[in-house]
């Protein structure tokens, strides 16, 4: 690396804590970038580094990771933030280590933060949540936390950023002081393990806890009025110790959420409402991006003129990227519902509803989570498994993602649909759709249980299969940070799967076009649009494409399939959305507004 | 012997002690549930599997064979 001696330099400050107690909403505030923090454990499936930014005038490097309970870990995703927080493979052991505590949450928080502090690491604690501890109509003292722990103790709130000046005013001393420690500060890794010194520990916290927490005697009074209304219950109910009680919207909301009859209609519905507003209300967008694509390809054409390079923009390049943006409203809006599911809490209560099905055919409830975003894209899906404590339950459910239909496949059979459906049938459509949806859940399921019934050969099954998870306060999702998830999610998909498209559709029309652009046909008594039918036919039947696809057809022809597919099956190789645009430059489908024709 | 995974929808109960010979059992005090805390019944799913209970003002949702590791 390059950079190596700069980065030293730098002061590396590591973000640590358990799952949902805010630290990706802190790194955002930090850095400036608006990366998705979501209310389910695992969510932070990549290490986030970036310079914390110039406007808070503290030059150091941060460093988002995965959540953690204990420095113990169970799980892959657990072991490499571990590893991780002790020695950073490129920018070596963090210099502080930031860890996010859930004040409503404190003595399981707290004992994450003694091990890091027995580690020998410089740590700093950043008080979150403390809008639910007030909410149950306490306070704590950071200053009484700070001397008990010796480290600061700063409070914020990630939401709006408020504290974020004490947390880099606390940073900067810290700074400050390496400088002078310099190589005296070692961090060893030594903690306790053994059960009585884990039971000493929690002891001890419970200790710091009474300590540290007050009765505020009344709640804080909020501007909002439903929240007014929340809190004079919520007084009533107040009882000294009660701060060891969970949020009580949420206790309420579950007993439906998690109900044994209403909680699986509820998961059900919601499944159902997502998948089936994913093609429905998407379908008004889709026909105007699809208008303004063929309107574009025809202008483009018009302004060019009827020539082998306006040919090539109009049909080569806009069409081409055309027929894969039309697809972008379901993937925006499948990432829009998945960010908001994430966001509010009920992504863990499904995956704890699923857990039992799952668990009889090889797999586990935290599956689902992953599960749920193959439909988006499989890639990413397949890292968050690393949740999944138990390696046969996580291969297996790697196996299974592919299967999963993802968005990407979305275009194909739309396309498909379109060939075999007539244009005025929507319903049809859309309910083949559906089922083509229905049959990958289905099949997926059949393969993992079958694979399931026969891995005991090849996997090792002696791991303890386990499913401890913690199920967050319910949350009003921003609608922002939803949208702006979905954005960036969405641009991934479009800066990701374009340009590929783009090349991939001038590469396909050099070959389809070229080298008989112009071949000569028989014009006696035929019309305008018979003579451009039998000049595109026969100028893609003596094409270079045309060559390849003969080529291989020996290959094609046992599926039913002939060489188009092929040329089409060849491109696939770079990204499986360019089957698309692929086949329709092949198959000469001329979109032209609102009807697809397909000119054999 | 009862346990954590005997109890009713709103029950509560004081942890006696973990099963140590439970592969969860270190996870499950690092979690929280050690001996001496209340913990309440909160919600079973369908088929009484995995169970929710309330543990040191969390959630905390628990398969049922670990659930019987926790004795009350």
């Amino acid at each position: 690396m390059k950079d190596q001696t700069t980065l030293n330099k730098t002061p590396l400050i590591a973000i640590t804590g358990q799952p949902n107690t805010g630290k990706t909403t802190l790194f955002n505030q930090l850095s400036g970038k608006k990366f998705k923090t979501v209310n389910y454990p695992g969510s932070t499936v990549e290490y986030s580094i970036s310079k914390i930014l110039s406007k808070y005038a503290v030059n150091a490097n941060i460093l988002d990771s995965p959540g953690i309970i204990s420095l113990l870990p169970v799980s892959p995703d657990e072991e490499l933030s571990v590893q991780t927080l002790f020695k950073h493979p490129e920018h070596g052991t963090p210099d502080i280590i930031a860890v996010t505590v859930d004040a409503s949450q404190l003595s399981r928080n707290l004992y994450l933060v003694r091990q890091l502090i027995n580690s020998g690491f410089n740590v700093v604690v950043i008080l979150t949540m403390l809008d639910l501890l007030h909410k149950k109509g306490f306070d704590i003292s950071d200053k009484k936390l700070s001397e008990i722990l010796k480290c600061d103790v700063v409070r914020v709130n990630s939401k709006t950023g408020e504290g974020i000046d004490n947390f880099l005013t606390s940073v900067n001393k810290s700074i400050l002081q390496l400088s002078k420690l310099s190589e005296n500060n070692s961090v060893t890794g030594h903690f306790p393990v053994s059960r009585e010194n884990l039971l000493k520990s929690y002891t001890e916290i419970e200790q710091i806890e009474k300590d540290v927490i007050f009765n505020t005697g009344i709640s804080e009074t909020f501007k909002e009025t439903d929240l007014d209304k929340i809190n004079k219950e919520l007084i009533v109910l107040n009882s000294p110790g009660s701060f060891q009680k969970p949020d009580e919207f949420t206790l309420k909301l579950d007993k439906f959420v998690l109900h044994k009859f209403w909680g699986l209609i509820i998961f059900f519905l919601t499944m159902l409402i997502m998948f089936t507003s994913v093609f429905y209300i998407a379908a008004p967008a889709m026909d105007l991006v699809n208008d303004a694509f063929s309107l574009w390809s025809e202008n483009a054409s018009d302004i060019v003129g009827d020539n082998w390079y306006g040919n090539l923009i109009s049909q080569g390049i806009i069409s081409g990227v055309g027929s894969v943006m039309v697809f972008l409203p379901q993937i925006l809006i499948l990432f829009l519902i998945l960010s908001l599911l994430e966001n509010s809490g009920f992504l863990a209560r499904g995956a704890m509803i699923i857990d039992k099905p799952l668990s009889k055919i090889g797999l586990n409830g935290k599956s689902f989570v992953p599960m749920l975003s193959g439909f988006a894209c499989a890639i990413p899906a397949m890292m968050a498994t690393r949740t999944i404590t138990n390696k046969k339950e996580r291969m297996l459910t790697i196996f299974i993602i592919p299967l999963m239909s993802c968005s990407a496949r979305l275009p194909v059979y739309a396309l498909l649909i379109a060939f075999l459906i007539p244009k005025d049938d929507a319903l049809t459509g859309g309910l083949i759709l559906t089922l083509i949806y229905i049959f990958s859940i289905a099949s997926s399921l059949v393969i993992a249980a079958v694979v399931n019934k026969f891995s005991k050969s090849f996997l090792n099954t002696n791991d303890n299969s386990s499913f401890i998870l913690e199920l967050p306060a319910y949350r009003k999702p921003k609608l922002t940070a939803a949208v702006t998830s979905m954005f960036s999610n969405a641009k991934q998909y479009v800066l990701k799967a374009g340009p590929v498209i783009l090349y991939l559709s001038i590469i396909l029309w050099v070959l389809t076009y070229l080298p008989n652009y112009d071949p000569v046909v028989n014009e006696n008594g035929k019309s305008e649009d018979e003579i451009v039918m039998l000049k595109n036919s026969e100028r893609i039947a003596t094409s270079y494409a045309s060559e390849i696809g003969y080529f291989i057809e020996p290959v094609m022809k046992p599926l039913g399939l002939d060489w188009r597919v092929g040329v089409a099956l060849i491109a696939t190789f770079a990204a499986r959305e360019v089957f698309v645009s692929s086949l329709m430059v092949i198959l000469k489908l001329l979109i032209q507004r609102k009807t697809i024709k397909v000119l054999f | 012997m009862k346990t954590a995974a005997d109890m009713k929808i709103g029950e509560k109960a004081r942890i006696e002690d973990i099963d140590n010979s439970h592969p969860s059992s270190h996870r499950l005090m690092e979690i929280g549930f050690t001996p001496g805390q209340e913990i309440e019944m909160l919600n079973k799913t369908l088929f009484n599997d995995p169970i929710a209970f309330s543990i040191r003002g969390s959630i905390i949702a628990i398969r049922k064979n670990e659930a019987a590791s926790i004795i009350i």
